[in-house]
């Protein structure tokens, strides 16, 4: 079997093996706060009765995956290089806010309106995970502390712009500030159409958002920078060795400038499938808190876009799970147990599995050395 | 002698990893009061081999006797409480420890149960130095002391422990002969005192002159056991390798007039202290430019402003065009090599597939590239035509390069620095760790690049090799270049004297 | 493969972001097990089954907060107990991020009323309700924002005025402190109505007002670490009792309070009987009552008379849907000059400002 299938195959398997670990020991916790796991299992697979929940349901999650997957691919880029971006938090609520008046100033054709508030946000997040990196750089300050100090700023920052420089109008008695309201040109095309495809109703609400579409082409787009390009080589290198990638002409300072700012570019678009899709702006309800799940999605997706791309829908259909738990009477916090115990034990999980089969490999190499040269 | 105990003896020690037999049916018998070596090939089982005996690993068959009693250790505490002790190849010394805190680490003497008893150690130090000739002062720090004084705490340690029979691996792979030379005083007296030494080496002729018995491992058993006064080096080698060997011998000279690489003043100061004083030479195509001296005196520091890692005051020359602006990228581009001293700091992405780390250093060159893109089957190709004419005993090109030998991986790094054609090459230390095998091999390709033009800047350790393969040699000492030599008449032992600055002065050509 | 390097840093910032998580679910995992004290409860003669089906989707903190949600709850359950109404109440996902998707799930399973407690679900119920026309819906401190959408808001300023009255009576210094949990408009009405009784008594009176969050970071209605270092400092400064509309930060004020032996003033339910620990109980003064409880168990039982949405009903001092606890006893003493003013407000005499 060839090393590299031999390693994703055994990865795969790790990883299945720590999901049912997980799954063991959520259950304890669960009878631990008095109910029942069967009734949490099945609460988790429980998508409704109607078709029209099925439908709500899939949306639901495939709504929550789409960030969360942008989230991870941001925090990805960073580890890459042993770059810990907390910042991304931080980035995309900048990001999100500014775009999200920026689009809100103009009217424009819908494929021009939402590709420059897409620019934008790609722009500001960039340009704020900027600050780290020069920091870093020129002056050799840890992104760890740096980013989350930013971060404090651009949370303060986004809640203060929202209610100030670009608040719009509030409804009588509403509470909320939000943004002024997206011209229409600028709302995100739903994909209800995919569920439509497959015999289900069109979900209520915001529907399965469009924005899915743009987070598919970044990812593929990032796994081909990442993987088959000269900048995702240097990525790689300066990641597993920065000595030897600065002894082979990799220049750390520009590779830690442009990880970051790529970084950030994509964290600039994690706010987008909400705002285009459902909320028409940038308002109080704003998610927060999904640069934090960005960085475990990260890790239990092992920083490839493929394997983000199965963490957030793990993630999502974790989450989706909230109410149907509650209405089985299990504690919604399960939730948080099941996915915080994944993702250690799958970063446990791919330790072991990556020593089994280097150990492997060493043993094929030490085969080798014991063979006459042809 | 014959009718004492042996102090260790092993027999028929068979030890499987899954698909690999790494030691099998070994035996070996080594008196009481005797320095024993074994000698083998890197990879041929010897640290396998020194694992069980240390009781770091089981084996699957044979027994092993420790003055005369069976004995099974399951950890190296088994190991030492049967009287055997280890001195690493890598130190294991906190720096900021003084000698006496670093020997009785871990075995303190304590004074009403919590105290260090330091008077009780300093006691026991004194009296062990004493005995066996391991001048130390107890109360220095070790971060102050030279790696010759290091290894002297080393086996203090070890002594301060109860051993009567110390292993020793490779311990004079970081020692320059005089210090060499001090070893071996002190393990004659070690072993005139009783104690018996089970010495480590690939170094033949180091091997020759302090064992009194001899061992030969090849591919994980012992081929031979051979007495000193009975053999030459080059019988040695030969049975360790079971094959004819190539010497690193010169041959008449294709140095030619012009010149490929030209620094001038290089100077560095860091924290008031010069790193490179004004360092000047040429290299010219077809010549091997070899630089002695003690590690730490400004080797690293030449090596990187060459490679344009390091800023520093000076010029340096490529092919008469001035690069000294340049950055690392554009100066590997224009055609420089570099084999790095650490391969696996400077040299290696050890998580990542040979494959790409041939496309390491050459990620902006074809074949590796082609625009934008990584050419990943061309570079697989071009890993493979390396793998095949260096001959890098790998399981294909998408192993990882963790997963290799020492050896291999240099073959590995050697085939990668000569591709693409270049100008000029670094190669220091290229055999560092390298089994006699690939040592050879190594040798051989750099002197065929020499003949077809390359120029070297070659920086070792290893004297036999400076003296052997270079056309012209310089001698560096705080930084500066304080001798230069023709390798045809200079011993390692004047070489030495050089390097340590006991002999001062004179350029000679 | 993770370098050690790589492994080591991934694994602290994997327990760090852990830490985030179990922090920001806090307030919803102590689940099913706290019932406020204001409930009837547990009658055994409760009407048998009415067929009235009542959803209640919480705000962040959920179920367990000891005040404003449970206190929603609380008039759910005497729905239950005295309407005969199935009940089923839902909590949120700690980030708030699936409220709107809460609603669909209790309309899908067919309750109607269906009550969104906080704010923050002024724009979900919107939505909720064009999509729903025949489903009722009503929210809790949001204004009536579609025809089957009722406001249930409440006269916190006047309630708040009565605190302040009590506070600078009490603060013989004149010294007085007020926390915010969240500084958004809600919360500066509970500022403002405070800050206006205690210049009420004391014109000259220092007031130290302290927001834990801006606006639009609700973390700031459950971080009791934040809110014990606000209130730390007032008492340091000088200040006698402090007022709290912080949630669950409140807790943190009581801390602060019990450990400088001063007062503190709790909000939403009677905080001296649903705080548990004795220390923290004997802190509380009095609390400002924001009756939610009576204005979910009154629209509920409006809504099984037939009433529509489409408005806001506002639950002041003068139907008592706002006012002060007494448990303890300690503000017995003044009790008269807090019904004074209190009957100034409902007379019209005095109006409160509802914006600082």
């Amino acid at each position: 079997m060839p090393a590299g299938l031999y390693r994703a195959l055994l990865t795969v398997a790790g990883a299945i093996i720590a999901i049912l670990v997980a799954i063991g020991i959520s259950s304890v916790a669960i009878v631990a706060a008095g109910a029942n796991p069967g009734d949490a299992l099945a609460a988790f697979f429980d998508f409704g009765a109607r078709e029209s929940s099925v439908s709500n349901s899939i949306a639901r999650m495939l709504n929550r995956a789409v960030p969360l997957f942008l989230a991870g691919l941001a925090v990805a880029v960073g580890f890459r290089m042993n770059l810990f971006n907390i910042g991304v938090e931080g980035q995309y609520r900048i990001a999100a806010v500014c775009a999200a008046y920026v689009g809100s100033t103009f009217v424009a054709p819908a494929p021009i309106q939402i590709t420059v508030i897409i620019v934008v946000a790609a722009a500001v997040g960039g340009f704020y995970a900027l600050i780290p990196a020069v920091m870093k750089v020129t002056r050799g300050v840890n992104e760890v502390i740096s980013t989350i100090m930013l971060n404090y700023i651009a949370i303060n920052l986004a809640a203060f712009l929202v209610r100030g420089p670009f608040a719009g109008e509030r409804a009588k008695g509403q509470l909320t500030t939000t943004t002024p309201v997206l011209p229409e040109s600028a709302w995100f095309p739903n994909m209800n159409w995919l569920l439509e495809a497959v015999g289900l109703p069109a979900p209520r609400g915001g529907g399965v958002w469009g924005f899915l579409l743009v987070a598919v082409v970044v990812g593929v787009a990032l796994w081909v920078v990442l993987e088959r390009t000269k900048f995702g080589f240097d990525v790689k290198a300066s990641g597993l060795n920065p000595t030897a990638a600065f002894a082979s002409g990799i220049g750390p300072k520009r590779m830690v400038i442009s990880a970051m700012v790529l970084s950030g570019g994509i964290a600039g678009l994690i706010g987008l499938p909400e705002i285009l899709g459902d909320q028409h702006a940038f308002g109080t309800n704003f998610t927060p808190g999904l640069g934090y799940l960005g960085i475990a999605v990260a890790l239990l997706g092992r920083n490839s876009p493929w394997g983000i791309a199965v963490a957030a829908l793990l993630f999502a259909f974790l989450d989706r799970a909230q109410g149907p738990l509650q209405f089985a009477e299990v504690p919604p916090s399960v939730i948080t147990i099941m996915q915080g115990t994944i993702v250690l034990l799958v970063v446990i999980a791919n330790e072991i599995t990556s020593r089994i089969a280097l150990r492997r490999e060493e043993r094929r190499a030490a085969r080798e050395l014991g063979k006459v040269s042809a | 002698m014959n009718a004492e105990t042996p102090a260790v003896q092993l027999e028929g020690i068979t030890k499987r990893f899954p698909g690999v037999v790494a030691n099998h049916d070994i035996c070996i018998t080594v008196q009481p009061g005797t320095v024993h070596a074994i000698v083998g090939e890197n990879g041929a089982g010897k640290s396998t081999l020194m694992k069980i005996l240390y009781g770091m690993q089981k084996p699957d068959e044979g027994t092993i006797k420790v003055n005369g009693r069976e004995v099974a250790f399951r950890t190296p505490s088994d190991a030492i409480d049967a009287g055997i002790g280890m001195v690493h190849q890598h130190f294991m010394l906190a720096d900021n420890f003084t000698v006496l805190e670093n020997i009785v680490l871990g075995a303190e003497p304590r004074k009403a149960g919590v105290m260090l008893d330091a008077g009780r150690a300093r006691a026991r130090i004194n009296q062990l130095a004493e005995s066996h000739g391991l001048r130390v002062d107890p109360d220095r720090l070790v971060e102050d002391l030279g790696v010759g004084d290091r290894q002297r705490v080393e086996i203090l340690k070890v002594l301060y422990r109860g051993a009567r029979i110390l292993i020793l691996d490779e311990p004079t792979a970081v020692l320059v002969p005089q210090e060499v030379e001090e070893l071996f005083e002190n393990l004659r007296e070690l072993t005139a005192g009783g104690l018996t030494v089970i010495f480590i080496s690939h170094k033949l002729d180091e091997v020759l002159s302090i064992a009194d018995a001899i061992t030969v491992i090849r591919r994980g058993t012992t081929v031979a056991s051979v007495d000193p006064a009975d053999v030459t080096a080059r019988q040695l080698a030969e049975l360790m390798v079971g094959s004819e060997l190539p010497t690193p011998e010169t041959r008449e000279s294709t140095v030619t007039d012009t010149v490929a690489l030209r620094v001038s003043h290089l100077t560095l100061e860091a924290d008031g202290r010069a790193l490179l004083d004004d360092v000047s030479f040429d290299i010219r195509k077809g010549e091997i430019l070899g630089i002695a001296g003690v590690e730490g005196n400004g080797q690293s520091e030449l090596i990187e402003a060459i490679m344009g890692m390091r800023p520093v005051s000076g010029a340096v020359e490529l092919a008469e065009q001035d690069i000294s602006a340049w950055s690392t990228l554009r100066r590997r581009e224009a055609g420089i090599g570099y084999i790095p001293e650490d391969r696996h700091r400077q040299g290696l992405l050890l998580e990542a597939s040979l494959w790409e780390n041939r496309v390491l250093g050459h990620q902006t060159r074809r074949p590796s590239r082609s625009g934008i893109w990584i050419n990943r089957r061309a570079a697989r190709s071009d890993t493979q035509r390396i793998v095949d004419t260096y001959d890098v005993r790998t399981p294909g090109v998408d192993t990882l390069a963790l997963a290799l030998s020492g050896g291999n991986q240099q073959k590995l790094i050697v085939g990668r620095e000569m591709s693409g054609e270049p100008k000029f090459l670094i190669a220091a230390h290229p055999t560092r760790g390298v089994d006699v095998g690939a040592q050879a091999a190594i040798w051989d390709h750099l002197r065929e690049a020499r003949a077809a033009g390359l120029a070297v800047l070659l920086i070792s350790a290893d004297l036999d090799e400076l003296i052997g393969l270079s056309d012209t040699l310089q001698v560096i000492y705080r930084g500066r270049l304080v001798a230069r030599l023709d390798p045809s008449d200079v011993t390692p032992e004047r070489l030495g004297g050089y390097m340590t600055g006991a002999i001062t002065g004179t350029k000679e050509t | 493969m993770l370098s050690k390097r790589f492994g080591r840093l991934a694994t602290g910032t994997l327990a760090g972001a852990m830490l985030m998580a179990a922090a920001a679910c806090g307030g919803g995992s102590t689940g099913g097990e706290t019932t406020a004290s204001t409930s009837p409860g547990t009658e055994t003669n409760a009407p048998a089954a009415s067929g009235l089906k009542v959803g209640l989707a919480f705000d962040i903190g959920g179920r367990g907060d000891k005040s404003f949600n449970d206190a929603a709850y609380a008039g759910l359950e005497k729905a239950k107990a005295e309407l005969g109404a199935d009940i089923k109440e839902l909590s949120p996902a700690a980030d708030g991020s699936n409220r709107a998707e809460l609603l669909t799930q209790l309309v899908d399973a067919g309750y109607n009323p269906i009550i969104g407690v906080g704010f923050a679900y002024g724009e979900d119920i919107k939505k909720a309700a064009e999509e729903n026309p025949d489903v009722q819906f009503a929210v809790v401190d949001s204004a009536s924002n579609a025809a089957n959408v009722t406001g249930l808001l409440f006269a916190e300023e006047q309630g708040s005025y009565l605190a302040g009255v009590a506070a600078a009576t009490k603060a013989k210094s004149g010294h007085v402190g007020f926390v915010g949990g969240v500084e958004n408009d809600l919360i500066k009405k509970f500022e403002a109505g405070f800050v206006a009784g205690v210049k009420s008594v004391k014109a000259d009176a220092k007031i130290d007002v302290k927001y834990l969050t801006p606006d639009g970071d609700f973390t700031g209605f459950r971080a009791p670490d934040k809110g014990k270092v606000a209130a730390e400092k007032m008492f340091q400064d000088g200040a006698e009792v402090v007022y709290h509309a912080a949630g669950d930060s409140g807790l943190g004020v009581f801390q602060a309070a019990a450990a400088a032996k001063k007062k503190a003033i709790g909000v939403d339910s009677d905080q001296r009987q649903t705080v548990t620990e004795p220390e923290l109980q004997e802190v509380i003064m009095t609390s400002m009552l924001k009756r939610v409880d009576v204005g979910v168990f009154e629209y509920i039982k409006a809504f099984q008379g037939g009433a529509k949405g489409g408005s806001d009903i506002v639950y002041d001092l003068k139907v008592d849907g706002v006012g002060l606890s007494t448990t303890g006893g300690e503000i017995d003493d003044i009790q008269d000059k807090i019904d004074a003013a209190k009957k100034d407000i409902v007379d019209g005499k005095i109006t409160v400002p509802a914006k600082p």
